[in-house]
């Protein structure tokens, strides 16, 4: 071993604290890319591996009621692979003890039996349903694992008013419903929420829909035109009350999955880059710092005649080991965070299988490029050493800025003490800058994890406080005169009632176009409320529709615009409207008309098809068991479960990340902290000690090399506050996620709990600082520099 | 030691002052069993208020060691020191602190100053923690800069800046000045400004002063020179006048 690398693995050990905390930041870098990306990629392989083993069908296409002899028709349309016909039907679920009514869906399996030919089952246990069995049903996993159903037990269900019971002989995945909710809602409610698969005969029965399909998947040849296809479905359909065929893009499990996996990859990339871009900066002050506080080693070495490469190998080596080590550490906790967090999508997405995927080149990417930027750092340093005359460089820095004037003023008549650390500061501008920088981009990583709360509280009181009043939406089997409200009014419990008409709509504005529900309000609604960008409550001109801001953004279309409004029931008519009004929404995408004209619109009487309740809370149990034996009752949604099934999933995704950035901040203000102090006390011990050699207590020694780093501390906080905000900021206006608007709400307790966190990590490196300079070798001060 | 030279704890020639510094049997050894070093032995001293020492001796003799317990920076093995009523033998480290900040102004070879501070600062800095500190101005004019004030360490001469050193010593008028090699790094010319400092501050200011130097030649400057060898002293000195630092050769 050559004596310079003998020097650097001792320098590894002295420097133990120093090397810990900068492979520390190394390992915070590396762990976040690895967890976001890992996380990402698995989603994303997990979802393409499932796809494709279970064939998932590629355009989706609901009918009232079609016959079975249009499938050969349509399996003519050009482009069309595969065509299925199927029947399915909302269900009310007889769950005994269900707190609040158990919705469902039933979806048929062939008749022929076994699987279907589109969106195979993956069954967990059991096995499909006999042929000939038509009281065996496959439950979705999803269900299954929250209320713990086992093959053999037995489930009711009201079909069309009927009640049927099922046995369950299986448990399944779906590549359709990977992620399942009730229809509208955008969160997962597993207890509340059931998916039935049983044969075709069953359900047709029940549904009168022998020899016809409600429901139509198909894949495409390749090369086909998906619009070319669907197009010409709309056409053969529309007489048989077609509801308008559609992409997977509007297909709702996919579309959640999309936009969660475009989320993550906006996360994976922004919050990533952000933390790794500060841990590289970091990287090269510290790192760059520590090789300056060795300047007159590296100068001995020069004038002992070491050519400068061995001497610039020897250092990169250091951060080799430096990086090595943090690289090490990042990708095993990068791996351990992304399997966590992969954890915490299991609930959202049900896949058979949803292994955590790290491909080699992402932690070696990752390390290469801490390596590169910490070498920057030293090379940087290193050179502006090496560039000095040998003889200056033996002799310790002296700081440019500190001979001149300018310099000789500042504190003005404040004490010597306290002109050292203020002369400290603004000696050397750039590296106190930098030192500042580097504490307040330690604010924003502990805020980031923190303001999700915050926006989700702000979230919750938005949707729920401000605009949906309502305690429950009743969603009715088919749309009812509007005196059905007046009968759901005098229910017992029910406070106050208002009827709404929900119809299917696609609209479209130039080539953009987007299927949504669009709701009728009645005039001065008060259970849901429209409310505009400052909050107030918009009354709906009765000559157009309301989009909600960003439904507009993503039509492309401002108030006054017109788009064209394709109602996908009934009479299935287009009409062109001028956007009247912006709302705001928080969850989903709204499109909102006054009710009147939206019945007007569709020509027909004043009808309803759901109701928003207000109900008395002592009253609620009760009433949820008469609405679930209503026949005329489709679903009740109550938002005190969705309230809970909210805090439940998204709190503890929350949670990890909140926990995650959070340790990452402690780590980034210790680092810079700690290893300024390191550094300053590298440089100036030689002047404390002889400080303490004068009379000078610890304490008063502590405070003058500490006091510098206070001030930086004091200053760099509120900084790193204002850029949290605008991380914050930057790193919502990257999501692109239909399913929810986060607003960029920060609570002053937020902010507080980060600066105090990153003032925590300050005291504790300070503290630590601390008790080396307590230590501090006397005697040595006495006896020259060597 | 041992009778063939005279006791250190002998009254000096020059006078009747009583001792400030007193030593007695003092040893300090580093390490323990074959590995441990001596680096005083049995020592035995008197220092009188106002005397100017010079501790004279090879490498490893002992004279740092004995500079540094008598400026309350390590504390002995076995034996008393006593500067006064105040015990350093056993004293804890606020104690020594205490000590030190009260009583003691030292100077070092390299002359440590705070380079972002200018003389003046440099000065106050030293006389902001004193009981009773004379002006900056006027220690800065004792050792001859009263035309530096507001340089920086980085625009003095190595000359000037242990001068400003010297001054920071004395600003509080200290009852002692320790001084160890402090023209160890500077030429004779500059070394001589040094010795004036520290020569007009023992006898302006009245502090006792010890300085540790190789160069035999500043021994002309002293009171007494203290010859030091294996931990012990092996000869003192006694001038009859004080060479001024203008008069030295070396």
């Amino acid at each position: 071993m050559s004596m310079l690398d003998r020097k650097m693995l001792r320098d590894v050990l002295a420097l133990r604290g120093q090397v810990l905390t900068i492979a520390l930041l190394i390992g915070a870098g590396v762990a976040v890319l690895v967890m976001s990306v890992g996380t990402f990629l698995s989603l994303r392989g997990a979802q393409q591996t499932f796809y494709a083993q279970s064939h998932f069908a590629e355009v989706f296409a609901e009918v009232k009621r079609a016959p079975r002899t249009l499938l050969p028709q349509i399996a003519e349309i050009p482009g069309v692979a595969i065509v299925e016909g199927r029947v399915t039907g909302e269900a009310r679920v007889d769950w005994p003890g269900a707190e609040v009514p158990v919705a469902g869906r039933i979806v048929s399996l062939p008749l022929a039996g076994g699987q279907p030919a589109l969106n195979r089952l993956r069954l967990l246990v059991g096995r499909l349903p006999e042929p000939t069995r038509h009281e065996e049903a496959v439950i979705h996993a999803a269900f299954a694992e929250a209320r713990r159903v086992r093959p053999g037990e037995e489930i009711a269900v009201i079909l069309n008013g009927r009640r049927q019971s099922f046995r369950i002989v299986g448990i399944a995945h779906s590549p359709e419903f990977v992620f399942t909710s009730r229809p509208g809602s955008p969160l997962p409610d597993d207890r509340g929420y059931v998916l039935l698969f049983v044969n075709e005969t069953a359900v047709a029965r029940a549904f009168d829909m022998q020899g016809a399909f409600s429901e139509l998947v198909l894949t495409l040849a390749p090369g086909a035109s998906e619009p070319a296809v669907i197009a010409e479905l709309d056409r053969l359909l529309q007489p048989w009350g077609g509801r308008g065929a559609h992409g997977r893009r509007d297909q709702p499990s996919h579309r959640f999955l999309e936009d969660e996996l475009a989320e993550q990859r906006t996360l994976a990339v922004t919050v990533p880059l952000i933390f790794f871009g500060i841990a590289a900066f970091l990287l090269n002050v510290v790192l760059g710092r520590m090789v300056e506080a060795q300047r007159e080693q590296v100068a001995a070495l020069k004038a002992l005649g070491y050519p400068s490469f061995p001497i610039a190998a020897h250092y990169a080596k250091f951060v080799a080991v430096v990086c090595g080590l943090g690289a090490a550490l990042g990708v095993a906790a990068g791996a351990w965070m992304g399997e966590g967090m992969l954890g915490n999508y299991r609930p959202f997405f049900r896949f058979p299988e949803m292994p955590y995927l790290l491909p080699a080149w992402l932690p070696l990417l990752a390390a290469a490029a801490s390596f590169a930027f910490a070498l920057l750092g030293v090379l940087a340093a290193l050179r502006r050493i090496l560039r000095l005359p040998a003889a200056e460089g033996l002799r310790p820095p002296r700081p440019a800025a500190l001979g001149a004037g300018a310099l000789g003023s500042v504190g003005g008549r404040l004490s010597a003490r306290a002109k050292i650390p203020l002369r400290g500061l603004l000696g050397r501008p750039i590296r106190t800058g930098l030192t500042m920088l580097g504490i307040a981009l330690a604010v924003p990583m502990v805020v980031l994890g923190l303001f999700w709360w915050d926006a989700l509280d702000s979230m919750v009181a938005l949707q729920f406080d401000r605009i949906e009043r309502g305690d429950a939406f009743v969603a009715l089997t088919d749309p009812r005169p509007a005196r059905a409200v007046r009968e759901m009014a005098r229910l017992p419990g029910v406070l106050a009632v208002e009827g709404q008409r929900i119809v299917p709509v696609r609209l479209r504005a130039a080539q953009r176009s987007h299927l949504l529900a669009l709701s009728g309000l009645p005039e001065g609604a008060t259970l849901r409320v429209p409310r505009d960008a400052d909050l107030r409550p918009v009354q709906i001109p009765r000559e157009g529709v309301a989009l909600s801001r960003r439904l507009a953004e993503r039509l492309g279309v401002r108030e006054g615009d017109r788009v064209q409004v394709e109602v996908l029931e009934g009479a299935r008519r287009s009409h062109d409207l001028p956007v009247v009004a912006l709302v705001e929404d928080i969850i989903g995408l709204t499109a909102l008309m006054e009710i009147g004209a939206l019945n007007r619109l569709l020509r027909e009487d004043d009808l309803i098809s759901h109701v928003a309740l207000r109900v008395d809370p002592l009253a609620a149990q009760a009433l949820w068991q008469l609405l679930a034996e209503r026949p005329r009752v489709a679903a009740t949604s109550v938002k005190a479960v969705w309230l809970r099934v909210f805090d439940e999933v998204i709190a503890r995704m929350v949670l990890t990340s909140a926990v995650i950035l959070t340790g990452f901040g402690i780590i980034i203000a210790v680092g810079v902290v700690y290893n300024s102090a390191r550094v300053a006390l590298q440089e100036r011990g030689w002047e404390m000690a002889s400080l303490r050699v004068l009379g000078f207590t610890r304490q008063e020694v502590a405070r003058l090399l500490l006091g510098e780093l206070a001030v930086a501390v004091l200053i760099a906080v509120p900084l790193g506050l204002a850029l949290a905000q605008g991380f914050v900021a930057l790193i919502l206006g990257a999501r692109n996620n239909e399913s929810f608007d986060i607003p960029a709400t920060i609570s002053p307790a937020t902010f507080a709990t980060a600066a105090l966190v990153v003032l925590g990590a300050a005291a504790a490196s300070a503290i630590v600082v601390r008790r080396r300079i307590d230590r501090l070798d006397l005697v040595a001060a006495l006896k020259a520099r060597e | 030691m041992d009778g063939a030279v005279p006791s250190a704890g002998d009254p000096p020639a020059t006078g009747g002052a009583p001792p400030i510094f007193v030593a007695r049997a003092l040893c300090k050894s580093y390490g323990s069993g074959e590995a441990a070093v001596h680096a005083l032995r049995d020592l035995d001293l008197d220092i009188l208020q106002g005397e100017f020492v010079v501790l004279i001796g090879p490498s490893g003799s002992g004279k740092s060691t004995l500079l540094n317990i008598l400026g309350g920076l390590d504390t002995p093995s076995s034996g008393r020191a006593a500067w006064r009523d105040h015990e350093l033998a056993g004293a804890d480290e606020a104690a020594l602190t205490a000590y030190r900040r009260e009583h003691v102004g030292f100077v070092f070879q390299s002359y440590n100053l705070i380079p972002s501070l200018t003389a003046r600062e440099n000065v106050e800095l030293v006389a902001e923690i004193a009981r009773d500190p004379m002006r900056a101005e006027e220690a800065l004019a004792l050792v001859g800069l009263s035309h530096r004030l507001g340089h920086f360490p980085g625009q003095l001469s190595g000359g000037e800046q242990q001068r400003v050193a010297v001054a920071r010593a004395i600003v509080k008028r200290p009852d002692a000045l320790l001084c160890d090699e402090p023209t160890g790094a500077l030429d004779v010319e500059t070394g001589k400004l040094v010795l004036s400092a520290i020569s007009r501050a023992n006898r302006e200011v009245g502090a006792t002063t010890v300085v540790i130097t190789h160069n035999a030649a500043i021994a002309g400057m002293a009171d007494r020179v203290l010859h030091m060898g294996g931990g012990r002293i092996v000869a003192i000195e006694a001038n009859r006048r004080r060479l001024s630092p203008e008069e030295l050769v070396w």
